[in-house]
């Protein structure tokens, strides 16, 4: 884009470019620094041996992994139904999904609240998976669809022709070919959902049940503001992210840049 | 596709071809496809926001405490309360603060990007990761980095500005603004990845020609790269407004919303709202229904504004999506 011509120029830009980088380096270098210190890699050690850290973890993949599923299948069925099959009025269901788009979580909150405790599914994983999904399959619907109106019809019709069922032909063809669109779907989903923090926060409050995202206030109240394993432990965190990131770029980079359709 | 394959057909029979009626009768109904999502999303959203109403006319501890009929009470008390308001000035703020540096870093990184330059995966990486972790468990270590004796606090006194160090995240006069940086910090990453694939779809002819008309830099940045992403600032705008309306994880983080409500947002009022031990969640939902109107009002007002400037909305939103899936 920038057009550098000479040597000195190139030499400019790239110092520059190294400058407005250091802002975004700072809290992660902090987060490291501080969280040696004291006893080093101590801080460490103590953080992974406290009892049912790796429970935290598990908790998130299953949350994570719930809400994938769920928000899978359901998106892929809605989305093979909305573009290729026969439903009266189609458009006024399309739509009063997508109504449902920008709803910002914290509206939802208080109405969960009082069912969960009504239906006492409080501290269930289901009470955190179910407004997740809800929240997201009226966008990952609307951008899958968009993606299957490009699969062109006749493929369809052929199987039919050929004695292919409505069942088959989602699963010889839709799931295959939509496979491109699946993986940006997934990573989507993974980072919302093993990054939410307040629906953890208000319905997983069980001693068991945490969350990763509720781990730095777990060691807070462990440690008593013991600042460096409070650090270390978030380092411990974040490190599955980085590497999951820098091992999939591509994927996350998309996975992230579809959530810009809204 | 259909509009084709009818008046292909049409010179046999005026009023449905061959294909349409192969269709009608054999394309399957697909309303049982489409009801697990929709009774998941629409069923679940729509009963919430229905039952916050209900809820929103009510005084209501609750669990098993006696539910007391106030009518509007819980939204005259919202609109009586100066909090309320701080926090909508705070909403406003922070949308544009956030927006403004996520477009400006945004672009000029994703330029800088696609020139040349060493390192730039490095670079890619370092400021993508603060998009990648989650808010939680940032939170400690920008906790540390703005406190009393923190990073910032240190290179201000290394720089020789002393007299600026303070307590950001304790004063009420800095508080919002550190919530807001820390926003930030996630923010241009984002910006820089939807930017950098906007700039890549670019046609380099078009860059070119200005090139051979003699445009330098800044001027190819302002006149071809700025109106070419249009449609991605415009996308940003309406994430961030939704991103700012809802916002919770870094404010209540960071700050609890305080000191003394200088940070006070509306998700942070309507969480507090539910776990205190005196709470109202009527009250809580009344502030519900408040920021949900405003959400859909926006966002409906924007997307008919791009409607009528764009007709083809949808042809670039599919267009859109096939790119990200290749």
């Amino acid at each position: 884009m920038f057009e550098t011509r000479s040597r000195l120029s190139r030499v400019v830009m790239q110092i520059v470019v190294t400058i407005a980088v250091i802002p975004f380096t700072i809290p992660i270098y902090t987060m490291i620094a501080r969280s040696l210190e004291g006893r080093g890699w101590g801080n460490y050690k103590a953080v992974i041996s406290v009892p049912g850290f790796a429970r935290f973890f598990l908790n998130s993949a299953i949350v994570a992994g719930g809400a994938i599923i769920l928000i899978y299948i359901t998106t892929m069925m809605a989305s093979f139904g909305f573009s290729k099959l026969r439903i009266r009025r189609k458009e006024v269901f399309f739509w009063m999904m997508m109504a449902a788009l920008t709803l910002p979580e914290v509206v939802l909150l208080a109405p969960l609240y009082a069912t969960a405790v009504k239906l006492h599914m409080m501290g269930t994983f289901w009470s955190v998976i179910l407004p997740i999904a809800a929240l997201q399959v009226p966008f990952t619907t609307l951008l899958t669809r968009s993606y299957v109106d490009g699969i062109p019809d006749q493929l369809f019709e052929a199987a039919r022709i050929d004695g292919a069922s409505t069942w088959r032909m989602f699963w010889a063809i839709l799931v295959p070919l939509a496979k491109p669109m699946a993986v940006a779907l997934v990573v989507l989903v993974l980072i919302n959902a093993w990054n939410s923090y307040l629906l953890p926060k208000i319905f997983l409050t069980a001693g068991d049940m945490g969350v990763v995202t509720l781990l730095p206030e777990y060691f807070k109240r462990q440690y008593n503001d013991d600042t460096p394993k409070v650090l270390a432990s978030a380092v411990v965190t974040a490190i599955p992210e980085v590497i999951a990131y820098i091992a999939l770029q591509k994927q996350f980079e998309r996975g992230m840049a579809a959530g810009a359709l809204k | 596709m259909t509009v084709t394959a009818e008046t292909r057909s049409s010179r046999s029979n005026p009023r449905r071809g061959w294909r349409g009626l192969f269709r009608a009768h054999t394309t399957p109904g697909g309303l049982r496809w489409i009801l697990p999502g929709f009774v998941l999303s629409v069923g679940l959203i729509y009963y919430c926001i229905g039952y916050s109403g209900y809820l929103s006319l009510f005084k209501w501890g609750g669990g098993k405490q006696k539910m007391t009929w106030v009518g509007l009470d819980n939204f005259r008390q919202a609109f009586d309360n100066p909090v309320f308001w701080a926090s909508l000035r705070h909403t406003l703020f922070f949308f544009v603060v956030v927006y403004v540096v996520q477009v400006v870093g945004g672009v000029l990184f994703a330029s800088v990007m696609h020139s040349q330059l060493y390192f730039k995966t490095l670079y890619k990486i370092i400021i993508f990761i603060p998009v990648v972790i989650a808010p939680a468990i940032m939170a400690p270590a920008h906790i540390q980095v703005w406190s009393t004796k923190g990073t910032v606090n240190q290179i201000l006194s290394n720089l020789g500005l002393e007299s600026l160090t303070r307590g950001w995240i304790g004063q009420a006069s800095t508080s919002l603004l550190v919530v807001t940086l820390v926003q930030c910090w996630g923010a241009v990453g984002f910006g820089f990845i939807l930017y950098y694939a906007a700039i890549g779809q670019i046609d380099p002819e078009v860059m070119e020609a200005a090139r051979i008309d003699g445009a330098g830099n800044l001027r190819a940045l302002i006149s071809i790269v700025l109106p070419e992403v249009r449609p991605t600032t415009v996308s940003l705008g309406i994430l961030n407004f939704i991103t700012a309306l809802k916002l919770f994880d870094n404010p209540w983080l960071l700050t609890q919303g305080g000191p003394a409500h200088s940070s006070e947002f509306l998700g942070t009022m309507i969480y507090s709202q539910m776990v205190q031990q005196k709470r109202n969640l009527g009250y809580a939902c009344a502030l519900s229904m408040v920021l949900l109107v405003v959400a859909v009002v926006t966002s409906v007002i924007i997307q008919l504004r791009g409607r009528e400037r764009d007709p083809q909305t949808r042809k670039r939103t599919r267009r859109k999506a096939e790119e990200v899936a290749i």
